[in-house]
């Protein structure tokens, strides 16, 4: 949903300045958002960020301690019966009544949500297809594995066919092909219900959730649609170009910062004849990028291109404590939207590199080596008879 | 009360599809036939004395009026707090109110079949040509599932403060005994406000000196409901404090 559409839906979910703590500790520090009707959102963060909490303060399990809530229309704290009636629920830790068949576990969700006798034995098998476990409704709870009972609990939230879906980790603990089923009937209920769903696990909300509320230590730290997100990332999406040039390294930099769209080019030094770039642009310009190396007649070895991923931005955030400042949109210079072809070339600038380019560091989210620092901006193969070049 | 029947059908449910409810039921008809059989043969036959006898004059009677309803209450907030299933109730369309009700009366069903047999006592006996006082076997039965309401009610209570079931049973068996000790500790020790409180919450006598004869007393009926629903009260209050912990 494009940021002018979600202005004009109707909010399903608004949250302003909800804080909550827990004696000394302060799990939610004066959070807003608002999700609009339709919308699918994932709630972004690492183990203790704060997001089960919020997720209880919407479901009316937790009061705040500051702030207000309201989910489909109506105030959590006061009016809180309305709100469950509006809502769907999968708590993290699925619990659920193993001395129940699947079955009758259900029925039983069904009268808590004065849900009509002929009404529920239509829709409980058709809930129970929908997560897949239409064979499985007289069997147990107890016995099901732990990525079934998962799918009770999800077939749990969705019976009553609520406005709001509030999924609290809805992958966690399933096997991979699970998680790619699960990702799915989350993608068909963004098209008929309002989700919020929480995860640590990035690829999971980068596939399912066009909106990403990333939280870190109680406090959101970005909140937009991926694109908007990864277009804040400074540095923007990277075309790394491999090829034989010729001695004049400056004159295809110069060339190359020429196109439209590039915001700049890094020198990442040469490697036995071939001179390697990477290119930081707005979007994909590897097309450009091969013509005008068809025009100069240079010996491509390697075009590629590389969005920064939710990954990258998540890293930066979670472990880099780095906060996004809403005005990091301005950082995007006002020549991006200039003819295609850009014809001035300002010749008497240095235009690549713009400045000795900073060390880029990524933080890795591989557990064993938290905090391993890599220097990307020198090149990863280099010619051992050769000393690599400095960029600039 | 939204949602009481569906809590209320779940519990007991539960409550029967465990071994928890079959065993304790089976250790209290056999001792309870076993006993009445010997009040009957000891009371010469005295049909009304020994169903007095089975309900609320003997020691085992307030043994399982103690023991019994904690042990069926122990489970029903104590573990769902733990599991987490309490999560799903309390987000459910349903007020905390209609939890505690629906589990409490599941337990109560429980103590009043329990205490229900004393009916195939009397059906069996008239069988055999014994004249039976239906209306005092009746009132008995009232008096003594009201006693065990509030027993529930306790077993309830120490059952929303802790997230252990064996503490909450523990606790409520205290308590209990402390309820049905009390006139007995106020005599023996003579201390002044032990007898105000005793006199306030003396269980026994209120069982004895009016069910037990046939007798129901709109005070004595009060005294039970009271208690029962101040303790249901405190149940409420202590689930909603979950919240704020």
């Amino acid at each position: 949903m494009s940021i002018a559409a979600r202005r004009y839906a109707p909010r399903v979910i608004s949250v302003s300045h909800l804080s909550r703590s827990f004696g000394s500790i302060t799990a939610l520090d004066d959070v807003s958002f608002e999700v609009a009707r339709g919308e699918v959102v994932g709630l972004l963060g690492p183990n203790g960020a704060g997001k089960t909490t919020a997720m209880r303060i919407l479901t009316g399990y937790l009061p705040a301690t500051s702030g207000a809530v309201s989910v489909a229309g109506f105030d959590v704290m006061n009016r809180s019966l309305e709100v469950r009636r509006h809502i769907g629920y999968l708590p993290e830790s699925v619990p659920l009544y193993r001395e129940l068949r699947v079955q009758e576990m259900l029925g039983f969700h069904a009268r808590l949500h004065r849900i009509p006798r002929a009404e529920a034995k239509r829709r409980i098998p058709q809930v129970l297809e929908r997560v897949g476990l239409a064979e499985r409704s007289r069997e147990l709870v107890g016995n099901l594995s732990r990525g079934l009972r998962q799918r009770v609990g999800l077939a749990v939230a969705l019976l009553p066919s609520p406005d709001v879906l509030i999924l609290d980790e809805p992958t966690s603990g399933l096997d991979p092909l699970q998680r790619i089923e699960v990702r799915a009937i989350l993608k068909e209920l963004g098209e008929q219900h309002t989700v919020l769903v929480s995860s640590h696990i990035l690829p999971e909300i980068e596939a399912v959730c066009p909106r990403v509320i990333i939280v870190h230590k109680g406090r959101i730290v970005a909140d937009g649609t991926r694109a908007e997100l990864v277009g804040k990332l400074a540095g923007g999406s990277h075309v790394r170009l491999e090829a034989v040039l010729g001695k004049d390294a400056t004159s295809a930099a110069r060339l190359l910062g020429a196109i439209a769209g590039v915001r700049a080019v890094r020198d990442c030094g040469r490697v036995g004849i071939h001179q390697q770039f990477e290119l930081v642009c707005e979007s994909d310009l590897r097309e450009e990028v091969g013509a005008l190396a068809a025009v100069r007649g240079w010996a491509l070895r390697e075009l590629s291109w590389r969005a920064p991923t939710l990954e990258q931005l998540f890293a930066r955030f979670a472990v880099g404590h780095e906060e996004l400042a809403p005005a990091a949109e301005s950082a995007v210079p006002a020549a991006v939207n200039e003819a295609p072809q850009k014809i001035e070339i300002n010749l008497g600038a240095p235009v690549a590199p713009p400045a000795a380019p900073p060390a880029r560091t990524i933080y890795s989210l591989n557990p064993f080596d938290r905090g391993a620092q890599r220097d990307l901006s020198r090149p990863v193969s280099s010619d051992p008879t050769q000393e690599p070049p400095k960029p600039g | 009360m939204r949602g009481f029947f569906a809590i209320y059908r779940r519990e007991l449910a539960g409550l029967f599809l465990g071994p928890l409810a079959w065993t304790l039921l089976c250790i209290a008809l056999v001792l309870n036939g076993y006993l009445f059989l010997l009040y009957l043969r000891g009371s010469g036959g005295d049909v009304d004395l020994s169903l007095r006898f089975a309900l609320g004059e003997t020691f085992l009677f307030w043994v399982l009026c103690i023991l019994f309803p904690p042990l069926l209450t122990m489970r029903m907030l104590s573990e769902e707090a733990r599991s987490g299933l309490l999560e799903y109730l309390l987000t459910a369309p349903v007020s905390d109110l209609a939890v505690i009700c629906g589990k409490f009366a599941a337990a109560l069903t429980f103590m009043a079949l329990l205490w229900g047999t004393v009916f195939v006592y009397a059906i069996v006996l008239a069988a055999q040509g014994a004249s039976i006082d239906w209306g005092v076997v009746f009132t008995s039965w009232l008096g003594a599932v009201l006693c065990s309401a509030l027993f529930c009610g306790t077993g309830l209570w120490m059952s929303s403060l802790t997230a252990t079931p064996v503490v909450a049973a523990f606790a409520a068996v205290v308590l209990n005994l402390v309820i049905v000790l009390l006139p007995l500790l106020a005599g023996l020790s003579g201390v002044g406000f032990l007898a105000i409180a005793s006199e306030a919450v003396d269980v026994p006598s209120h069982l004895r000196s009016a069910f037990l004869f046939g007798v129901v007393d709109s005070a004595y009926v009060t005294f039970f409901l009271v208690w029962t629903g101040f303790l249901l009260f405190l149940s409420t209050r202590a689930l909603e404090s979950r919240r704020w912990r």
